[in-house]
């Protein structure tokens, strides 16, 4: 890695050197034009070094919240917390034994100049959290519960979705709500929602499906969930 | 002699539909439930031959100038090599910094879970939830168990939710009637035997009955049977559980 950027920092001085010597040796057959032609080409290779920058916004769309509970008896709606563009995805009180399909939960944004494109990891920060009433064990496995799939008018709560896992990173403060530390690493592939393979100012909305077993204690549950961007 | 006898049949006809219709009314659907199994096809193992065209060859011009400029680099005219007018690093632009890694502000996600008044009829505990299945036959034993109970006489049915006798749109793996379940389940508390799922909708199969304050709670063991011809990918699988007692 520390190679890498070695040669990613030397790459433009080098580039400038290599284009003063190829315009001092293009001046030189004027000169000695009388005595001699030659020909030759010089082939300058340089490096971009990439930028990238995301945004997740939730809530992004209108008409955002959640749906589906499907035989429990009452029609889900979005918490007090959950505000157009913004604020939590919250589902607002589910009931246990049911799924719930939360649409246009979140959408990551990523502008960047790399042609090599870039890959979006998405992964829950701890399990989730219990906290009023405090449950026992406090945590529920976040893998088996909370899904994400791409955002399409035609979602459901029975739609394909794929799991979050739980970070094996460091949490950032409370609960991991400063993000994740991987230190030198990277987040798990298993963890990779999105794959672009080129530059460009890109956006891609993502729902989100809540799937409560039946033997989910009863309890306010809260978890963060973090995305990161890395250049291909 | 021939009226009476008509009379008589049409009669009987009266009552036996009168029987049926009494016992259709005193079924009523207590409560129902979507099991919902995420299930990944895992890719076949990559062919171990293939055919690999020849690359074309070279133009014979091309070839000609390479040996010649081998022979003597330094023949010809003086020619300097161009890309165009346009700097692709403008001069005193600065270098941009490398941001390899990006992770804007999480985003918070909460719920309040609630106790479910069905509960104490029907649910559903998985075990395993999600499935990793490569291509033919896969048994998952004990995928999830399901808890029933009434206080009357009580049928557990199922069916592949979505699904209809007709002109439902079929999904991998249940489909839809007259294609066959690519999932099938079995009860081993009570027989060995794999049934696939039943995928035309209402009033689907039975599961299991149970007698009047009987509590029952039993493995389902799922067999999942992916076709060479189905892509790698996510898919998933949901059937309706629906709890039918006997009003008293």
């Amino acid at each position: 890695m520390k190679m890498q950027d070695v040669t990613r920092r030397w790459a433009a001085p080098a580039a400038i050197l290599s284009l003063a010597a190829m315009l001092s040796l293009a001046a030189l057959p004027q000169t000695a034009a009388a005595s001699a032609t030659r020909e030759g080409s010089a082939q300058i290779n340089y490096k971009i070094l990439p930028s990238i920058k995301a945004q997740v916004v939730p809530n992004y769309q209108s008409s955002f919240g959640p749906t589906g509970g499907l035989g429990s008896g009452s029609t889900p709606a979005a918490g007090p917390s959950a505000v157009l563009g913004g604020g939590t995805v919250d589902f607002g009180n589910v009931v246990v034994g049911y799924e719930y399909l939360y649409k246009y939960a979140a959408q990551v944004s990523v502008q960047t100049n790399d042609a090599s494109g870039f890959v979006v990891y998405g992964e829950g920060a701890t399990d989730l959290n219990g906290s009023n009433p405090v449950p026992a064990p406090s945590t529920w496995p976040l893998q088996q519960t909370l899904f994400w799939l791409v955002s399409n008018a035609a979602n459901t709560a029975f739609s394909p979705a794929s799991a979050f896992n739980k970070t094996s990173g460091t949490p950032l403060g409370a609960n991991g709500s400063n993000g994740i530390n991987y230190g030198a690493g990277t987040p798990s592939p298993a963890s990779q929602i999105w794959v672009n393979p080129g530059a460009g100012n890109v956006s891609q909305g993502y729902d989100y499906e809540l799937r409560l077993s039946g033997s989910i204690p009863t309890s306010q549950f809260n978890v963060y969930i973090v995305y990161t961007v890395i250049g291909n | 002699m021939r009226r009476n006898i008509f009379a008589l049949l049409a009669l009987g006809v009266l009552a036996a539909l009168t029987v049926v219709s009494q016992a259709d009314a005193l079924q009523a659907q207590k409560a129902y439930k979507e099991m919902t199994i995420t299930i990944t096809v895992t890719p076949s193992p990559a062919p171990t031959g293939g055919y690999l065209p020849a690359p074309p060859a070279a133009p014979a011009a091309a070839v000609a100038l390479a040996a010649r400029l081998l022979a003597d680099p330094l023949a010809g005219p003086a020619r300097v090599a161009f890309a165009g007018p346009a700097w692709d690093v403008a001069p005193g632009g600065g270098l941009q910094v490398a941001q390899v890694m990006v992770q804007p502000s999480p985003v918070p996600v909460q719920f309040v879970a609630k106790a479910d008044p069905n509960a104490a009829y029907l649910h559903i505990v998985p075990h395993t939830p999600s499935i990793n299945a490569g291509y033919g036959k896969t048994v998952f034993p004990c995928a999830f168990e399901i808890f029933t109970f009434y206080t009357n006489t009580y049928s557990l049915t199922d069916w592949g939710y979505g699904t209809l006798k007709t002109g439902a749109t079929p999904y991998f793996p249940i489909e839809n009637y007259p294609t066959i379940s690519y999932l099938s389940w079995a009860v081993p508390d009570f027989s060995a035997t794999v049934t696939p799922y039943n995928n035309s909708g209402p009033p689907g199969e039975t599961t299991w009955t149970g007698a009047k304050n009987q509590s029952q709670q039993h493995c389902i063991d799922l067999t999942l049977n992916v076709p060479n011809s189905q892509p790698a990918g996510l898919y998933t699988a949901t059937v309706q559980y629906n709890l039918y007692v006997t009003l008293p």
